[in-house]
C-alpha cells in the first residue's frame, strides 16, 4: 500500500513541474518590464528600478531566477508580488488559503449524502413521480451554470424574500448560499451516479433473497444494497471535485468572497503574475491530491486497483 | 453479454421511462431550434441596436420601450440577449469543430499505430485531463490577455482530450475489421486508410458525443467571460451580461435574472437533446458508460 502510495505522489510531480515550468516561462516570456510597470512615472529613476530589479531577483539569469523559484515553492516561498511591491505572495495567499479549501470541502460534505439519498431513492421508486422529480431537478443542477443558479437563488432568497444576505463573507448565514450553490452540481452527479449504480444493484440475486427472507424494503434497500454503489462512488468524488474548482472561482465572485479563486482572478487583471503563477500551482497540487486520496481510498477497499496501479 | 442483457431491459420494460426520454429529447431539440432561429435571425428581429447606449434610459425596467429592461449604459436587453446567443453558439461550435479534430487525429493515431506511441500519446491525454478549465483559462489569459481568443483556446486545451480518448476507443472497435486489413494488404496508405476507412465508420458517434459537448461548451464560455476572461465588450455574452448585473441585483435584477434564465434554458436544452440523441441513436455508448 506504501508503495502504491509513493508511486502515486511519484507521478503527481511531472504535472506540477510541467505546470511550473510552462506558467514560469510564458510569463517570463512576456514583453514588457515588469519593473517599468511597477515603477509607473518613476521608472525613469534608475536607482529605485536597479534596487527593485535586485529585490525582485530580475536582474539574475533566467535559470537562476527559475532554480530560485522552485526552490522557494517548496519552501512556500512564491516571491513577491508585482502589485503591492515588495509585499510577499504567501501572505496575499494566505487568508484565500483558509477559506477556499473550507469551502470546496462544505461542499463536497453536503453534496454526497444529499446526492446519495436521493439517487437511492430514485431507483427505488424507478418511474415514479418522486424518481421524475428527482431526475429534473438532476438535469437543472447539472445544466444550470453555477453563476446563473447563484444569481437566481440570489435574487429569490435575498433579494425577494430576504432571509438571507447577499453576499459577502464572515459569518455562517453569509456561507449559506455559497456553500448550496457549490454543492447543487456535485449533489446532482452523485443522485444520477448512485441511481444508475443502484439500478444495476438491484437486479441482483442477493437483493432478492434478502427480501425473499422478510426484511423490510427499507432495510434490503439500504443496508443490502446501498452499499454497494459506494466503491464507484470514489471515483466520481475526483471528478466532482475538478468541478468544485472551477465552481468556486464562479462562487467566490458571484458572493464577494476573498478567496484563492477571486485572487487569481483579480491577480490576472493586475498583471500580478507571480500570484496568478502561485495559485495555479496550490489549485494544481490541491486537485492532483484529492485525486491521490481518492485512488487510494478506491485501492484501499479493491487490491485489484492496487496491483494494477502499481503496475504489477 | 452484459449490453445485450441491458438493450434487452431497456428496450422492452419501462415504457414510461422511454417516453420521458424521448420527451426530454423533443423538449430539448424544440429549445434548440428555437436557439438556433435565434442566433441565426437575432440581429434582424432585435428591436434595437445591441450597441446603441442611451445613458437616459440607464437601468430602465422592462417597459414598452424596453421589453426586458435595459443595461448601465441604457442598451436593450432583449437585443443584446438575441445577438449573445449568437455569440455563444459561434463559439461553441468553433470550439466543439477544433476539440473533435486535434482530438479524434491523435486518438486515431494512438489507436490505430498502438504500441509506444500509443501510451506516450495518452500520457499526453492524460496529462491534458489534469487541468480544470478555470485554471487553463486564467494561464491563457495571462499570457495573451481576456478575449475571444482566450475562450477558444483554454475551452479547446479542456476538451481533445476527451475526444482523444472517445476516437481511440473508437478506432479500437474498428481497427480489427477485416476491411481495414484488406486496405492495409492491399497497400493503400495509411492517411488514406484514416481518411476513407477509419473515419465514415466512427463519425457517427463522433457527431453525437460533439452534440453532447455543445451544452458544456457553452456553459464554459459562460463562465469564462463572467469571470471576465473571455468575450469583452462592446460583444454581448449572457456571461458577460450577468456580470454587469450582479451589483445592482438589488435595485435592478433585470438583467442579472434575464441573462441568467436565458443562459440555463439554453444550457438545459442542448443537455436535453444531447442526451436524448445518444440514448436513441446509440444505446451501445450509453451502455458502455
Amino acid at each position: 500500500m506504501s508503495r502504491f502510495v509513493l508511486l502515486r505522489l511519484a507521478g503527481m510531480l511531472p504535472v506540477l513541474f510541467i505546470t511550473l515550468v510552462v506558467t514560469f516561462l510564458a510569463i517570463r516570456a512576456l514583453p514588457g518590464d515588469p519593473v517599468i510597470v511597477m515603477l509607473g512615472e518613476r521608472a525613469a529613476d534608475e536607482e529605485t528600478a536597479a534596487l527593485l530589479r535586485a529585490q525582485y531577483g530580475l536582474d539574475q539569469p533566467l535559470i537562476v531566477q527559475f532554480f530560485d523559484y522552485v526552490v522557494g515553492v517548496f519552501t512556500g516561498d512564491f516571491g513577491l508580488s508585482y502589485r503591492y511591491i515588495g509585499e510577499p505572495v504567501s501572505e496575499l495567499i494566505a487568508e484565500g488559503l483558509r477559506i477556499s479549501p473550507l469551502l470546496a470541502v462544505a461542499g463536497m460534505v453536503l453534496a454526497l449524502p444529499v446526492g446519495a439519498v436521493a439517487g437511492t431513492l430514485a431507483a427505488n421508486r424507478r418511474g415514479s413521480n418522486l424518481d421524475f422529480i428527482i431526475m429534473l431537478v438532476m438535469v437543472i443542477g447539472l445544466s444550470v451554470p453555477s453563476f446563473a443558479l447563484a444569481v437566481m437563488l440570489m435574487y429569490l432568497l435575498s433579494v425577494q424574500l430576504d432571509v438571507l444576505p447577499v453576499a459577502g463573507w464572515g459569518s455562517f448565514s453569509q456561507a449559506v448560499l455559497p456553500v448550496m450553490v457549490l454543492a447543487i452540481p456535485g449533489a446532482a452527479y452523485t443522485a444520477r451516479m448512485t441511481r444508475t449504480l443502484m439500478l444495476e444493484v438491484l437486479q441482483n440475486d442477493f437483493m432478492r433473497t434478502a427480501r425473499a427472507k422478510g426484511l423490510s424494503r427499507a432495510v434490503v434497500i439500504w443496508r443490502h444494497g446501498f452499499p454497494n454503489t459506494l466503491v464507484p462512488q470514489f471515483t466520481s468524488a475526483g471528478v466532482m471535485f475538478g468541478a468544485l474548482i472551477s465552481n468556486a472561482f464562479v462562487v467566490e465572485i458571484v458572493f464577494n468572497i476573498p478567496g484563492l479563486g477571486r485572487l487569481a482572478i483579480d491577480s490576472v487583471f493586475a498583471r500580478d503574475y507571480p500570484v496568478t503563477m502561485a495559485v495555479v500551482l496550490l489549485f494544481m497540487a490541491l486537485y492532483l491530491l484529492i485525486n491521490l486520496l481518492v485512488d487510494v481510498a478506491y485501492a484501499a477497499v479493491d487490491p485489484r486497483i492496487r496491483d494494477q496501479m502499481a503496475g504489477r | 453479454m452484459a449490453v445485450q442483457h441491458t438493450l434487452r431491459r431497456v428496450g422492452t420494460g419501462s415504457n414510461l421511462r422511454r417516453a420521458l426520454r424521448s420527451r426530454n429529447a423533443m423538449a430539448g431539440g424544440a429549445i434548440v431550434a428555437v436557439m438556433v432561429f435565434l442566433a441565426i435571425f437575432g440581429p434582424w428581429l432585435a428591436p434595437m441596436d445591441f450597441q446603441q447606449t442611451n445613458l437616459l434610459s440607464s437601468w430602465a425596467a422592462p417597459s414598452d420601450a424596453h421589453l426586458l429592461g435595459a443595461d448601465r449604459l441604457g442598451r436593450d436587453v432583449l437585443s443584446r440577449l438575441l445577438v449573445g446567443a449568437r455569440v455563444s453558439l459561434i463559439i461553441a461550435l468553433t470550439v466543439v469543430v477544433l476539440a473533435l479534430a486535434i482530438g479524434v487525429l491523435i486518438g486515431m493515431l494512438a489507436g490505430y499505430l498502438g504500441g509506444r506511441v500509443d501510451s506516450w500519446l495518452m500520457r499526453t491525454v492524460d496529462f491534458g485531463l489534469a487541468f480544470p478549465e478555470v485554471v487553463i483559462a486564467i494561464v491563457v489569459a495571462s499570457i495573451i490577455g481576456p478575449g475571444l481568443a482566450t475562450v477558444i483556446v483554454a475551452l479547446t486545451f479542456a476538451w481533445w482530450p476527451g475526444t482523444a480518448r472517445l476516437g481511440r476507443s473508437l478506432v479500437l472497435m474498428v481497427r480489427g475489421e477485416m476491411y481495414i486489413d484488406s486496405a492495409i494488404v492491399s497497400g493503400v496508405r495509411v492517411p488514406v486508410i484514416f481518411w476513407r476507412h477509419l473515419l465514415p465508420s466512427i463519425a457517427p458517434a463522433l457527431i453525437v458525443r460533439a452534440s453532447v459537448g455543445i451544452g458544456y461548451v457553452i456553459m464554459g464560455e459562460a463562465t469564462l467571460s463572467f469571470l471576465g476572461l473571455g468575450v469583452q465588450e462592446p460583444m454581448p455574452s449572457w456571461g458577460g451580461m450577468i456580470r454587469d448585473g450582479l451589483p445592482v441585483l438589488r435595485t435592478d435584477p433585470h438583467l442579472a435574472v434575464f441573462a441568467s434564465a436565458t443562459l440555463a434554458l439554453a444550457v438545459i436544452g442542448f443537455n436535453m437533446l444531447g442526451d436524448g440523441l445518444r440514448d436513441l441513436l446509440d444505446p451501445k455508448l450509453k451502455a458502455a458508460a
